[in-house]
């Protein structure tokens, strides 16, 4: 009779505990990983935002206890106010202007960028400059150089250039101009450091190729730069026509509304109302006003962001 | 629990609780906006009050006390010095610490609702023009104090009083004005063939306009939004021609007249002569002080420090730099100066240490000893200041004395109130103006001006 033992059945292994099991999964790993940056959202912006609208339909006011819900009501009473109706136009025009400017100048200093040419790597770190610097800090710069007594730019233009002087900050036309230069100055750096990083990664092959069938540049920039940075442009676009919507620290700083409210944009009409004036309910109604349109054309870019991949 | 008999009943149930966990969220993230405003919401924090009920009890610093003030930078920095120098002394003998934060009067501008919304900040804020009436809920009750200071100080100015006085009850302690009054090159003046600062609003466009054509400095002033400078200018030429922005019960808004008519006219003439600098409808405070002292301008309405940085500092225009009083028009003489007073806020822990501070800094001899130090710049808003020994010292001085007597509130005479106090933070008289002597179109920029004031003032509540 056969001694031989059976096999000892091996022992059940010791099961992980659940979170190890969890977080060795990549799902449940991902979505924990998210959840300090979803609460900083939840509580800096989310939160925030959503106070706002509330805001917007009571009759908050500073240092006012009481507080009712009017739904509607501060919204309709902004329909009367020539100063919001002229900051809203203000800050289409604004964003228009600036943001095809920057386009094409960012587009070019990145094509320019892209070219291998002496100290490259510090023409690029340079250029960057306007965007790095804080921008109130800019912007009072700017204000000197505009100064309606001691503009620098005036100095040039009437003594090496035998011109006249601009009152740049002083009349309605020249000063809306003047805070689009600044947004200019400052916004270019951005399009065109995302749009050099864009052209970067287009392979150089197709450009090859394309000169080998005979394409001249402009035929390669139409049919090979353009369709591939496609993207980059498109949250490029969508990311500084937010910014440039919601821009304050420019206009407040370097006109504060001046000369008779013609170059208020909202962002800044919506202060003065809601701050110094204290009807912080009507401010926070005029700085959502434009939500709704952001909302659709953001809506927009990323569908078709979307559907091209 | 309350059944929920359909849709609507349970969406108001999930509504409140979305509220209420709003709410929630918004105390655990200890936002500084969010804690604060859901406290107030909630009901609010009790306010604190001077006036106890019984016999009056000077305030006592707390041994151990913390308490910031908050003001401006005001133009004179040493007056500045000597308050945070009387501050150090009154901590050490109290052994208790008071610091003076000064910002800018434009971050004073923002940083004072900002505190007034979040519910804590600064213990004492200084209050420009009639803050106290935007912020009323916000400050204590300091009746019983003032009433003290009036005992010992006697009459309080009325722009002061009107300010500091919200219905019934004081919210801020009264406690400066910044005269303003015109800075002027003598030597330029001279050079016109004009032998003294003009007294009619007329004269004063007609000196401009000689000063002008002799490619001399022109006289400037701000058309800008300067919370100072045009403010003290267009007022008192509104109000000098008969013009008034509202009623004194400041129920009807009544810029639309005949007498606003005339002052816009003036200012257009005055602007399409060349009479006054065309450059300054981007000036804000600081500009027409760099504008003088680069000898740019022949004269500007300014508080004192203009003439007080050329004779103390800059040494350059000393000699040939006056002050003149404002004129007057057709209809009166009126003056607007700045108005600073100090209001003791309800989130403060320190509150009767920070009314013994107050009341320190009032006292006869450390005030007097301030606006010495300010060479001229301050003027006290008790009667016992009114002929300080700093007006004797410098007869140049006499204009920015002189200029308080006739001294009215922004939208005088209505009362002052949180309608007032927005028309004058929206610029709106300032713009009125500005907007004329660009467009030349006067009537047009009244009915401007009205439709904005009748915005404020006939706001549906």
């Amino acid at each position: 009779m056969s001694t031989a033992t059976l096999p000892k059945i091996a022992a059940e292994p010791k099961r992980r505990p659940l979170h190890v099991r969890l977080l060795n999964r990549e799902a449940p790993l991902g979505y924990t990983l998210l959840v300090p940056t979803m609460l900083m959202l939840l509580v800096f912006l989310a939160f925030p935002f959503l106070w706002g609208i509330w805001l917007s339909v009571t009759d908050a006011q500073i240092g006012v206890d009481e507080t009712k819900f009017i739904g509607g009501a501060n919204f309709l009473y902004e329909r009367g106010d020539t100063v919001f109706i002229q900051s809203f136009w203000n800050t289409i025009n604004y964003t228009l202007v600036t943001t095809v400017f920057k386009l094409v100048l960012g587009l070019s200093m990145a094509l320019l960028l892209n070219q291998v040419f002496p100290f490259q790597r510090f023409v690029r770190a340079a250029l960057l400059l306007p965007w790095i610097i804080p921008s109130v800090l800019s912007t009072l710069a700017w204000r000197w150089m505009f100064d309606p007594t001691f503009s620098v730019l005036n100095w040039v233009l009437v003594h090496p250039l035998h011109s006249v002087g601009v009152n740049w900050l002083g009349t309605t036309n020249t000063a809306l101009a003047s805070l689009m230069v600044v947004n200019i100055w400052r916004g270019v750096p951005f399009y065109g450091i995302s749009f050099l990083a864009g052209l970067q990664v287009i392979p150089v092959d197709l450009y090859e190729a394309a000169r080998v069938d005979g394409a001249n540049r402009w035929q390669q920039f139409r049919e090979i730069t353009l369709p591939l940075l496609r993207p980059v442009l498109m949250v490029v676009l969508m990311l500084s026509t937010i910014l440039t919507f919601a821009d304050f620290q420019l206009p407040y700083v370097l006109t504060k509304g001046a000369p008779y409210n013609s170059t208020n944009v909202l962002s800044t009409w919506a202060f003065n109302i809601g701050v110094p004036g204290g009807d912080i309910g009507i401010g926070a109604a005029i700085s959502l006003v434009l939500f709704p349109i952001l909302a659709i054309a953001i809506a927009g870019v990323l569908i078709s962001l979307r559907s091209k991949d | 629990m309350a059944e929920i008999r359909d849709i609507t009943d349970y969406a108001a149930k999930d509504a409140w609780s979305r509220r209420k966990f709003l709410q929630a969220t918004g105390l655990v993230a200890a936002s500084l906006a969010a804690g604060p405003i859901i406290e107030a919401c909630g009901g609010g924090t009790s306010g604190g009050t001077s006036n106890t009920g019984g016999p009056y009890k000077v305030p006592k610093a707390r041994a151990g006390a913390k308490v910031q003030l908050l003001q401006w930078n005001s133009f004179v920095k040493a007056a500045d010095d000597e308050f945070k120098r009387q501050a150090a002394e009154f901590s050490q003998a109290n052994s208790c610490t008071v610091t003076i934060q000064t910002v800018s009067g434009d971050d004073l501008i923002a940083k004072t609702p900002a505190a007034v919304e979040a519910g804590s900040g600064p213990d004492i804020i200084q209050m420009e023009y009639g803050w106290p009436h935007l912020y009323e809920q916000a400050c204590i009750d300091v009746t019983a104090d003032v009433n003290y200071l009036k005992g010992k100080l006697g009459a309080i100015h009325q722009v002061n009083d009107a300010f500091c006085k919200v219905g019934d009850a004081y919210r801020a302690i009264p406690y400066t004005q910044v005269p303003n009054a015109w800075s002027y090159r003598t030597d330029m003046w001279q050079q016109a063939g004009l032998s003294k600062f003009p007294t009619t609003w007329d004269e004063l466009a007609s000196n401009g306009k000689q000063l002008s054509d002799k490619k001399l400095g022109q006289i400037a002033v701000s058309l800008g939004h300067a919370y100072g400078d045009a403010i003290t200018m267009w007022y008192p030429v509104l109000w000098d021609f008969g013009g008034r922005e509202a009623t004194a019960d400041g129920k009807t808004v009544t810029i639309n007249s005949k007498e606003t008519l005339a002052a816009v006219n003036w200012a257009i003439n005055t602007w399409n002569s060349n009479s006054i600098a065309q450059n300054t409808l981007s000036w804000l405070d600081p500009d027409n002080n760099q504008a003088y002292h680069s000898g740019l301008i022949s004269a500007t309405l300014n508080g004192a420090s203009i003439y007080l940085k050329e004779k103390n500092i800059n040494k350059k225009y000393i000699d040939v730099t006056d002050n003149a009083a404002q004129p007057g028009g057709p209809k009166g003489l009126s003056t607007l100066n700045l108005i600073f007073n100090h209001a003791v806020m309800k989130w403060s822990q320190e509150q009767e240490t920070a009314r013994a501070f107050l009341l320190y800094a009032m006292e006869h001899d450390n005030y007097s000893k301030w606006m010495s130090v300010a060479g001229g710049y301050d003027a006290g808003p008790y009667a016992a200041f009114t002929n300080d020994p700093v007006w004797g010292t410098d007869p140049k001085l006499k204009p920015f004395h002189d200029v308080v007597p006739n001294g009215k509130w922004p939208a005088w005479p209505a009362v002052p109130s949180k309608a007032t106090a927005q028309s004058q933070v929206q610029f709106i008289i300032v713009d009125m103006f500005a907007k004329a002597v660009t467009s030349k179109d006067a009537k047009g920029s009244i009915a401007d001006a009205e439709q904005k004031l009748k915005r404020i003032y006939e706001k549906p509540s």
